[in-house]
């Protein structure tokens, strides 16, 4: 299953996020991304090592998506500046908070 | 003491060469074959360069630049669209080593942007540093800046619009509409403004005039905001051969242009 995403989380830019997941028991915080792309007019230093850190996010759960984030972001060094682990969380919850709702 | 830099002219060029011109600034004092370097330039097509990490097709009406004539590159830095046409583009690159260098992104945005806000002041036109990177003035956004970090460097650059073309801009930039009710502004036009707007009698200088006088009140500004002893200077053959390796090679591929 895709997701694509758009939201602007307080301290964040613009962020755009398209997620594969593995879907098949069901679409929740549990379900495990497969793969990932963040865009935006965000900053992230180095860049490749932005690049690096989408990869390492496949196999995570999409409700960890932002704690996970963040700790690779550490990991590897990255200064980021208009986007966080945070803001990334506050746009899948709410996805997930909207459909939950519709159910 | 003064800090030597190069100061670099290079007049307007298309944006591929001017993205791998930047680029080979920054290995070129990586490798301490140049000193440390502030250039000014232009954009000549017109040109919509896109942040690193955005996404082309999300960020460009492609079709309309190519009917209007208007370039696209991506830069190597991060930071959001803009469409270079009548205003006047800046870069610096230092080594990371280097006292005017800071180690966090906001810290030397804060530093290098000192050197616009005074050139401006000079100008005529208060405004001030709006985090993460741009100036502002009177609420507006005159200077939009971008930063990365490579082979032991930093490069900035930015821009300072001298006018501003709203209706031609939205034509190619698509601006979602979360991003206008996030910035809580009715009108997205009316969060730019320029030194045209700002400057009455700025109102009927030819653009080349306003261009020049501009980069002018610029290295005034840079030189007294980070105290630089700026010797005017030109690009080397080697850095002018990289640069155009880098156009064409990278900057101009369809695969660097997409890759988002």
């Amino acid at each position: 299953m895709k997701l694509e995403l758009i939201g602007k989380p307080e301290g964040c830019k613009l962020l755009r996020l398209t997620i594969e997941i593995d879907a098949t028991a069901g679409l929740s915080a549990m379900a495990l991304i497969q793969s990932i792309s963040i865009r935006g007019d965000f900053f992230a230093i180095p860049e490749e090592e932005f690049d690096a850190l989408e990869r390492a996010l496949a196999g995570v759960a999409l409700g960890k998506l932002g704690l996970e984030f963040s700790k690779l972001a550490r990991e590897r060094g990255l200064q980021c500046a208009g986007i966080s682990g945070e803001g990334l969380d506050e746009i899948v919850h709410r996805h997930l908070a909207t459909l939950n709702e519709r159910n | 003491m003064s800090h030597m830099f190069r100061l670099l002219e290079t007049g307007f060029n298309p944006a591929v060469f001017n993205m791998g011109l930047d680029e080979a600034l920054l290995r070129s004092v990586a490798q301490g074959e140049s000193h440390p370097t502030l250039r000014f330039y232009g954009w000549k097509p017109p040109a919509v360069s896109i942040g690193y990490f955005q996404g082309l097709h999300e960020e460009i009406d492609t079709d309309a630049c190519a009917a209007q004539g208007v370039d696209i590159v991506r830069r190597i830095t991060g930071g959001g669209a803009v469409f270079h046409h009548y205003e006047v583009t800046y870069s610096i690159v230092v080594p990371l080593a280097h006292p005017l260098a800071r180690e966090n992104i906001l810290d030397s945005y804060r530093l290098f942007l000192g050197g616009i806000i005074k050139g401006l002041a000079t100008l005529g036109i208060p405004s001030e540093f709006s985090p993460i990177n741009d100036i502002s003035t009177g609420g507006k956004k005159i200077s939009g800046n971008a930063q990365t970090r490579k082979l032991g460097c930093i490069l900035q650059h930015g821009t300072i619009l001298l006018d501003v073309e709203v209706d031609q801009m939205f034509s190619l930039l698509k601006v979602p509409l979360e991003k206008a009710r996030g910035k809580l502004i009715a009108d997205i036009k009316s969060r730019v403004t320029s030194v045209k707007h700002c400057l009455p009698s700025a109102g009927s200088e030819p653009f080349e005039s306003l261009f020049s006088t501009t980069v002018g009140a610029l290295e005034k500004g840079f030189a007294k905001s980070l105290d630089l002893d700026l010797q005017r200077s030109e690009p080397t053959l080697k850095e002018l051969e990289i640069a155009a390796e880098l156009a064409a090679g990278k900057f101009a591929s369809a695969a660097w242009t997409a890759l988002r």
